[in-house]
């Protein structure tokens, strides 16, 4: 009884309040979530649910004005809806509250964010095109049987050929980790924030640093061998690249996050006793680095060796290059052999960096 | 030898570390620091070598003052400083031997430092030192693999490499139990005593302070409230510096 009047009494001094400039703002923002969400599900209850599903138009046209009627609705829908309390944008800004004494399926709020979830799990079985009928179709699964069995019976014959492409994959992430490392190393420094805010010019350098190591970092290394396969031509070379430039914006980032989490007493000892800058870092940072170091860079060296595979997909080189030759000729039998190669590959060289990195702690 | 005047600190975060500190300390003292914990004693030990840059006021060392200093101007003084810390602050993973002749890097030189290039003379001493402090045998062990209270007695062998003229020691007992605090308190001395080194330190147990203090002084919220004989510290003087409530607090 008292939990409820303490509602009701909290529910009418936000009604009751005066519309206060953050009130307004607050109002403004809950609009426009709501207007945004009404559109999006009245959208997809038009195009998917009645046209494709009820209408059965296979392919539905699309015209502009649609999604701007859908606009034109869902903005008047949350307009009529935002004096009640059935509004998510209300309850995100905090201006209405979830009543503690109902169960949440009994109250609008979540029923709503339930209703808009299902039409974006409709909306995703559609455009993802789900069918049971491809899954287990007769000719479907003919052509599963045929290429299970292919790989089954993998061809040994290339086995030297494939061979040689996965040595030159392994060759080719290890040379990529071996150039990443020393850039890497001297550029953890540069991009470690507690080393680089001793002036404002340092701290700016810092800040240029660590923007280019993102912009790389966030193109994909697939995307660079696009790239250095224009540039170098296509091979292994343009792999090494690709996966060298990657990896160094990769290491430089967790390299300088271990030297922002070290210990500082050290450094200050070494500052004491009057030591010179390059020894302070020599003594009081690298000895707490450079196991985590060795720990990161044979780490990337596992991940190089399954990116490599990847990469020879697009003109890098190595086994992946020949794995799409074989799978553009359809000879399942011979892709067979090259994807067993490759999974164990990549199991051992987990395996091994796994149990390196531990004994390494 | 060194004589501190008007010093304040003021944190980039507003904290008034210290407040017009003035003192002065005369070459052969063992000289205690008291005070609550945030009452500015580890910040004041900090400023006299600089690992904190004083906001205004004089540090004069050998009449010297070193406010200004940079490079390597500093370095040739901190090289004459040597400091203890409350957690050991040894590098990881190197050898006691190693962590000793560290305390001589400046005088060593850089490459020479880095290549493990250390003369047979260093050796010597590094070794000498590591007797004093009663850990011969445990040169080729590494440091961090010690118990506490040995690995404080290594970094008082370290801080003798750099044949210091005056020792500065943040809470050098603080983290040990009280049996090893008094061997600690008693190479500190010893150093102090036979060495000759002047001896700035930060305690918090006043017996350990009556017990090694040649003279005290005493911090609270940043200014200097007492400065005397240990044996001048009476009851009254105590809830001065530690507040009405406070109760004292034995180490045997």
């Amino acid at each position: 009884m008292g939990l409820r009047s303490d509602y009701q009494q909290s529910q009418l001094k936000l009604s009751g309040a005066k519309l206060s400039p953050l009130k307004m703002k607050k109002m403004f923002f809950a609009f426009l979530l709501d207007a945004g969400l009404y559109s999006y599900s009245a959208l997809v209850l038009y195009k998917i649910v009645i046209q494709k599903m009820i209408l059965g138009e296979r392919y539905a046209e699309f015209a502009w004005s649609e999604p701007l009627m859908a606009l034109g609705f869902g903005s008047f829908l949350a307009l009529a809806m935002l004096s009640t309390k059935i509004s998510i944008g209300k309850y995100s800004q905090s201006l209405v509250e979830l009543r503690p004494d109902k169960s949440n399926l009994k109250q609008a709020v979540p029923l709503l964010g339930l209703f808009h979830l299902l039409m974006t799990f409709i909306a995703g079985l559609s455009i993802t095109q789900v069918s049971v009928r491809e899954f287990l179709s007769e000719s479907g699964l003919m052509g599963a049987k045929r290429i299970f069995t292919a790989i089954l019976n993998p061809n040994w014959q290339i086995f030297d050929i494939a061979l040689f492409a996965a040595i030159e994959t392994i060759y080719m992430a290890f040379i990529a980790t071996a150039f990443a490392l020393p850039f890497a190393f001297l550029l953890g420094f540069v991009a470690a924030r507690n080393l680089m805010n001793q002036s404002p010019v340092m701290l700016s350098i810092y800040s240029v640093i660590r923007f280019f190591l993102n912009v790389t970092r966030s193109i994909e290394p697939l995307v660079w061998a696009i790239i250095f396969s224009v540039w170098v031509g296509i091979g292994p070379f343009a792999g090494m690249l690709a996966l060298c430039l990657h990896s160094i914006s990769s290491l430089t980032k967790l390299y300088s996050e271990q030297i922002e989490n070290i210990n500082e007493g050290p450094i200050e000892a070494m500052k004491a006793t009057g030591a010179h800058p390059i020894q302070i870092v020599w003594f009081g940072v690298v000895p707490q680095i450079v196991l985590p170091y060795l720990s990161y860079t044979i780490y990337r060296w596992d991940i190089n060796v399954r990116m490599a595979t990847v990469i020879g997909l697009v003109g890098g080189g190595g086994i992946g290059t020949l794995l799409m030759q074989y799978q553009g000729l359809a000879k399942w039998n011979e892709v067979g052999l090259l994807v067993i190669i490759i999974a164990s590959i990549v199991w051992v060289m987990d395996y091994a960096s796994s149990k390196i990195r531990e004994s390494l702690k | 030898m060194l004589q501190v005047n008007k010093l304040n600190k003021i944190y980039e975060n507003g904290t008034h570390a210290l407040k017009d500190v003035s003192f002065e300390v005369k070459e052969g003292e063992f000289l205690v620091v008291i005070g609550l914990s945030g009452s500015g004693k580890s910040t004041l030990l900090r400023c006299l070598n600089r690992l904190v840059n004083p906001s205004s006021g004089e540090i004069l060392f050998d009449e010297k003052n070193i406010i200004e200093l940079e490079g390597g101007g500093l370095r040739n003084i901190r090289r004459q400083i040597g400091m203890i810390f409350q957690h050991f602050n040894l590098i990881p993973r190197r050898t006691v031997e190693t962590n000793v002749l560290l305390g001589g890097a400046a005088k060593t030189g850089t490459l020479k430092s880095i290549f493990g290039l250390y003369s047979e003379k260093e050796k010597q001493e590094a070794k000498e030192y590591i007797n004093i402090v009663g850990l011969n045998g445990k040169e080729k062990q590494r440091a961090d693999q010690l118990s506490g209270g040995q690995q404080q007695r290594v970094s008082i062998a370290r801080s003798l490499m750099q044949k210091p003229k005056l020792l500065l020691a943040d809470e050098p007992v603080a983290s040990l139990d009280p049996a090893t605090s008094h061997s600690v308190m008693d190479y500190l001395k010893k150093v102090n005593e036979e060495y000759g080194v002047t001896v700035i330190c930060n305690l918090h147990f006043l017996s350990l302070v009556r017990e090694y203090a040649t003279r005290v002084i005493a911090l609270k919220d940043g200014e200097l409230v007492f400065n005397g004989r240990p044996d001048e510290i009476d009851e009254q003087w105590f809830k001065e510096i530690y507040g009405d409530e406070a109760k004292e607090v034995r180490i045997q």
